[in-house]
Formats: C-alpha cells, sequence, structure tokens
C-alpha cells in the first residue's frame, strides 16, 4: 500500500494535537486524501478529524479538555478586553502581533478578575506563558519571538464556538419570550 | 396668509432658535407636540410671550388641543441640525411609482399639449430632485447611526447591538440597496436610466426647442442624478453594509464570550484532541498504581496484639569497631573482617548487622584501595550468600 506524502508527519502532528495550518507543506496532502484520513483516525483511533479551509483538526469522543477550556477562557477575556478598549478585535486576531506586556496589561486590569485568578493557567504571567507554549505547540499561536505571538487561523475554533453558544442562547431566550407571549 | 416680512420671520426664529429647536426636538421623537411640553418648552425659555407669533408665523399649528410643527420648518430644522430621520425604504420606493407615471405620461403626450408636457418635464425633474435628496440623507442617516452602534457611545449591550445592526441590515440597508441597484429591472435607479436615455434622445430630436431646452436640463439632472446614486449605491455595498456585518458578527461573539466567561466550567468548550501523556517509566504505571490502592479498598480488620517476648536488641557501636579497624590495620580483605568481627559475637551473621559494619568503608580517615583484579569474596549470612570484591584498608598515610 502507498501512503500520500508527508503521512508520517500528518500523522503525528494530528496526534500531537496540533493544528496543521493551510500555509504548510503538509496541509495539500492532507486534504487531497481527507477521505482516506478520516477513515484511518476513525478506524484506527476512533478520532473525528475536522478539515477546514484553513486547518485541519482531530478531536476526541471526550470533550473535557482542560486546554481547551483554558485557551477558550484566554481568548475571551482577550477579544472582551480589546473590544472594552476601542480595537477592532477581529482584526487583532487575525494580524497583531501580542506581546506578552500587553496580554499581561489586559488580564490584570480586567473585570474577569476572580474567574481568572481561580484559573491555574491564568492566573499569574507564569501560568500564562506556559498555556502560550502550549497554544503554540498545538500551532494555535506562532511565536514571532520570546515575547511575542500572533494568532494562527486555527482560533477561528474559539471564535466560531462563542458564535454558535451565542446563537443558541438568542434562540432559545427568543423561544421563551414566544412562549410567554 | 402671513402678513409678516420673510426678513422679521428669519430674525424671529433666529431670536428664538432655542425654543423652535425644543419643539422640533419634542416632535422628531415624540411625532407630535403635547400641550404640556409645549408650555413646558415655552416656559423654560421664558419666552411665554411668543406663542401667539409662533402660531402667526405658521410655525406650528393647533392638532387639537397638542401642537404640531409644520413641515417645512421641521424639514428646514432637520436640514439645518442635520438631524434626520432615517426613512424606510418603502417610503422612497414611492418615487418609482411617480417617477414612472410621469415618464408614461410624457412619452405618450409628447406630440400634444405643450403646455403640459413641459410641466410634466419640470415635475419629474421635482420628484427626482426629492428622491436623490431622500436617499442621501437616508445614507447619510443610516451611516451616522451605524458609526454609532461601532463605537457604542451608548453603551449598547452587545445583545441588543446585534439586534440592531440585524434591523438596520434586514429593514433599511439592503430594501435600499435593492432600490439602487442598477441592474435589478425593477430598481429606482434602473428607471432613471431609462429616463435619462429617452431625455438624451429627446434633446437632440424633439422639434420644439423650449421642450428640447427642458429635456437637456432633465438631461443634464439625471447625469448628476445618476453619478450621485452610484455614489451613494457605493457608499451602502462598500461601507455601510460590511460595517453593519462586522458589528453584529462582533458582538455575536462577544455575545458567546461573555455567555460563556459566565460560567466556563458548565458549558463544554470546543472539543479538541485529548492529550495523552507518554510515561518515561512504564506505560501501565496508571493501571499498576491503581491496583496497588485498590488492594487497600475495604480492608479486613487486623488485630495487633503486643507480646512480651525478649528479641535481640543489637546497636552498632561505631567507635568501638573503628577503634578495632584501626588495631587490625592493613587489613587485605576488608568484608572477610567484617564477618570476622560478627562470628566473634554471634554464631551466625545477620544481614543486617553485616551491612551495618560495612558502612564503616565511607568513613573518610580510612585509606581504601580498590584492587585492580577481579577478585571476590563470598560472605554467607543466616539469609543470603553476597559476592563482594576485596577491598584493602591500609594504613593511614604519615604526615
Amino acid at each position: 500500500m502507498v501512503y500520500p506524502t508527508h503521512h508520517r508527519r500528518i500523522v503525528e502532528d494530528l496526534m500531537g494535537g496540533k493544528f496543521i495550518l493551510s500555509n504548510e507543506d503538509h496541509y495539500n496532502s492532507l486534504k487531497e486524501n481527507d477521505k482516506f484520513y478520516q477513515e484511518f483516525f476513525k478506524l484506527s483511533f476512533d478520532l473525528d478529524m475536522v478539515m477546514k479551509p484553513e486547518f485541519c483538526y482531530l478531536i476526541s469522543k471526550d470533550t473535557q479538555e482542560n486546554f481547551s477550556r483554558d485557551v477558550c477562557i484566554f481568548v475571551a477575556v482577550l477579544c472582551y478586553e480589546l473590544d472594552k478598549d476601542g480595537q477592532n478585535f477581529m482584526e487583532m486576531m487575525d494580524y497583531h502581533e501580542f506581546n506578552y506586556e500587553e496580554v499581561d496589561r489586559f488580564f490584570e486590569n480586567s473585570s474577569f478578575i476572580d474567574l481568572i485568578e481561580s484559573n491555574k493557567a491564568l492566573k499569574d504571567q507564569d501560568g500564562r506563558r506556559t498555556l502560550i507554549n502550549g497554544m503554540a505547540r498545538r500551532n494555535i499561536v506562532h511565536k514571532s519571538f520570546e515575547d511575542r505571538f500572533i494568532f494562527t487561523q486555527a482560533h477561528r475554533v474559539f471564535i466560531d464556538f462563542a458564535k454558535e453558544l451565542a446563537m443558541r442562547k438568542m434562540a432559545v431566550s427568543k423561544e421563551g419570550e414566544d412562549v410567554s407571549s | 396668509m402671513i402678513k409678516a416680512e420673510p426678513r422679521t420671520i428669519l430674525s424671529f426664529l433666529h431670536t428664538y432658535f432655542d425654543v423652535v429647536r425644543d419643539l422640533f426636538e419634542f416632535q422628531a421623537h415624540d411625532g407630535l407636540i403635547s400641550r404640556e411640553a409645549f408650555d413646558m418648552i415655552v416656559k423654560k425659555h421664558g419666552q411665554q410671550n411668543i406663542v401667539g407669533k409662533l402660531k402667526e408665523y405658521r410655525i406650528v399649528r393647533n392638532i387639537g388641543s397638542d401642537y404640531e410643527m409644520r413641515d417645512v420648518y421641521f424639514k428646514m430644522m432637520e436640514f439645518l441640525l442635520f438631524e434626520f430621520k432615517p426613512l424606510l425604504p418603502e417610503t422612497i420606493e414611492k418615487y418609482k411609482g411617480a417617477i414612472s407615471e410621469l415618464y408614461m405620461k410624457i412619452r405618450l403626450g409628447e406630440n400634444h399639449d405643450r403646455e403640459i408636457l413641459q410641466e410634466r418635464i419640470k415635475n419629474i425633474s421635482h420628484q427626482i430632485r426629492e428622491f436623490v435628496d431622500l436617499v442621501e440623507r437616508n445614507a447619510f442617516r443610516l451611516l451616522s447611526e451605524t458609526r454609532d452602534l461601532k463605537s457604542n457611545i451608548e453603551r449598547v449591550e452587545y445583545r441588543e447591538k446585534v439586534h440592531k445592526a440585524s434591523f438596520w441590515i434586514e429593514y433599511y440597508i439592503l430594501p435600499l440597496n435593492k432600490i439602487l441597484d442598477v441592474n435589478h429591472s425593477e430598481s429606482v435607479t434602473s428607471k432613471l436610466i431609462e429616463v435619462s436615455e429617452y431625455a438624451n434622445r429627446k434633446r437632440l430630436d424633439f422639434g420644439d426647442e423650449t421642450i428640447r431646452s427642458e429635456f437637456e436640463k432633465l438631461y443634464g439632472q439625471l447625469i448628476q442624478t445618476n453619478q450621485d446614486l452610484l455614489r451613494q449605491s457605493k457608499i451602502l455595498t462598500n461601507e455601510l453594509l460590511p460595517l453593519l456585518e462586522r458589528i453584529r458578527t462582533e458582538s455575536l461573539i462577544l455575545t458567546g464570550f461573555i455567555e460563556f466567561l459566565r460560567n466556563p466550567y458548565k458549558v463544554d468548550s470546543p472539543p479538541l484532541l485529548k492529550g495523552s501523556r507518554t510515561m518515561v517509566y512504564a506505560k501501565d504505571m496508571l493501571f499498576k498504581v491503581k491496583e496497588f490502592f485498590e488492594q487497600f479498598e475495604n480492608q479486613e480488620s487486623v488485630y495487633y496484639e503486643e507480646t512480651d517476648l525478649q528479641f535481640d536488641k543489637w546497636i552498632f557501636d561505631r567507635e568501638l569497631f573503628r577503634n578495632q579497624l584501626n588495631a587490625d590495620l592493613p587489613v587485605k580483605d576488608f568484608f572477610g573482617w567484617c564477618s570476622k568481627m560478627l562470628l566473634k559475637d554471634f554464631p551466625h551473621i545477620e544481614t543486617e548487622k553485616f551491612f551495618a559494619i560495612t558502612g564503616l568503608l565511607f568513613d573518610e580517615d580510612l585509606n581504601v584501595d580498590f584492587p585492580k583484579k577481579e577478585e571476590r569474596t563470598v560472605i554467607e549470612t543466616l539469609n543470603s550468600r553476597i559476592s563482594v570484591p576485596k577491598i584493602k584498608i591500609e594504613n593511614a598515610p604519615k604526615i
């Protein structure tokens, strides 16, 4: 049997929890063999592969993932604080190079301080550095320097999650209004 | 009939502008000026004496016991204050009917009465002017409302922003865009282009010179109008619509994030691959540890009884053995010496005691010599046979 090109790298990256981004060499091979890999990961490891135009990643059945929750809180607080600061947060998430100092300032002055302080991965600078390094390992951010990073397209998983959550919430409250009226 | 000179009226407006503005703002908000509001406004400015003049100059009129600002003044104030209320596109679309009707009558009546034709051309021109004016005002107002929504001066909640943005898009921008869409056969703009083409032909070939000149004016106006409408259409599609879409999306995302941050531990976060950690010591360590702890679960009660039996208490006297070793130096086989020492006092060698004595080897003052050759000696203790190297202890070098 002949495996697709970059097979080993694709499997190693995805199994390591990494997002494969569309600007990486092995993404094209993965995209061309989308069906094969969907089946491969499902049959071999019972994992689902999510293929998006900008990135690809694996998901487990077990959704109780602390890392995902921590990243989601991180992104949520950052977006909220950027917006509060009058910045165009969607543009910032797409193109801005963040530095640790700036991120620390947002977190330390956030109105969600209680939540931040109760979370081990976010409560202090070291925790946040570790989380950002974890995000870099998974290709959610790209570290341009030791203390600087840019979000990759993978951050959209969390943005889409927020959109869906809002729509679900709004649909529920609309239903509630309809029932009460 | 107004007896006053126009200049007097303008001077009156200038002097009492604050009162007129308050009346305008109240009507813009409520649609009508209630008697109480009217009295309150004039009283606030201490100008109760001007009520008569307001009526005389036909600035306001009575509607039952309430008041209304006359349309001409209302529009003037709107224009002066640049406070246009966005109109529903349905209101603007009515011009399409009026323009189409006049256009049809102009075409059909080309060869009839000259005067009515001239009047119709003037009227269509007037309708077009009004239409463009309304579109411009609407686009301006929508843009300003959208920018306000974006900068969120009123601190509108994100969910409310989503609703507002969706509302503007659905009821104002998209229908207005449809009216201005030149590619849409039913749009007002496409009708205006048709009129413009017709006027262009007629300004050149119409028999009567006066009418030709009217068509010339109409054509000139329409060229400008079409450019203006194109500009407005571009503002709508290139600026307003993307801006509103952006506000809607941004607000939706922030609504979701705020909802999530309210209690992040109760909502399932986006599923990712659950990390599996490779243990350097053993892959099945977790199961082994579990197994180990499981044996302590549901443990049977164990009773322990103390006995009075005497047991052998032997405490290693380091000083004694050290002195003995020093006395015996040099020792060719240290471990052999240890076993000999024990056999002096006990019939058997116990492993524990043997290791206690071998601890002397770590004494820093001893001059230990490790043999180059592989020579070993075997020590038999009560429960084991220990194979150890032959280690020599020399006399300490004299300094």
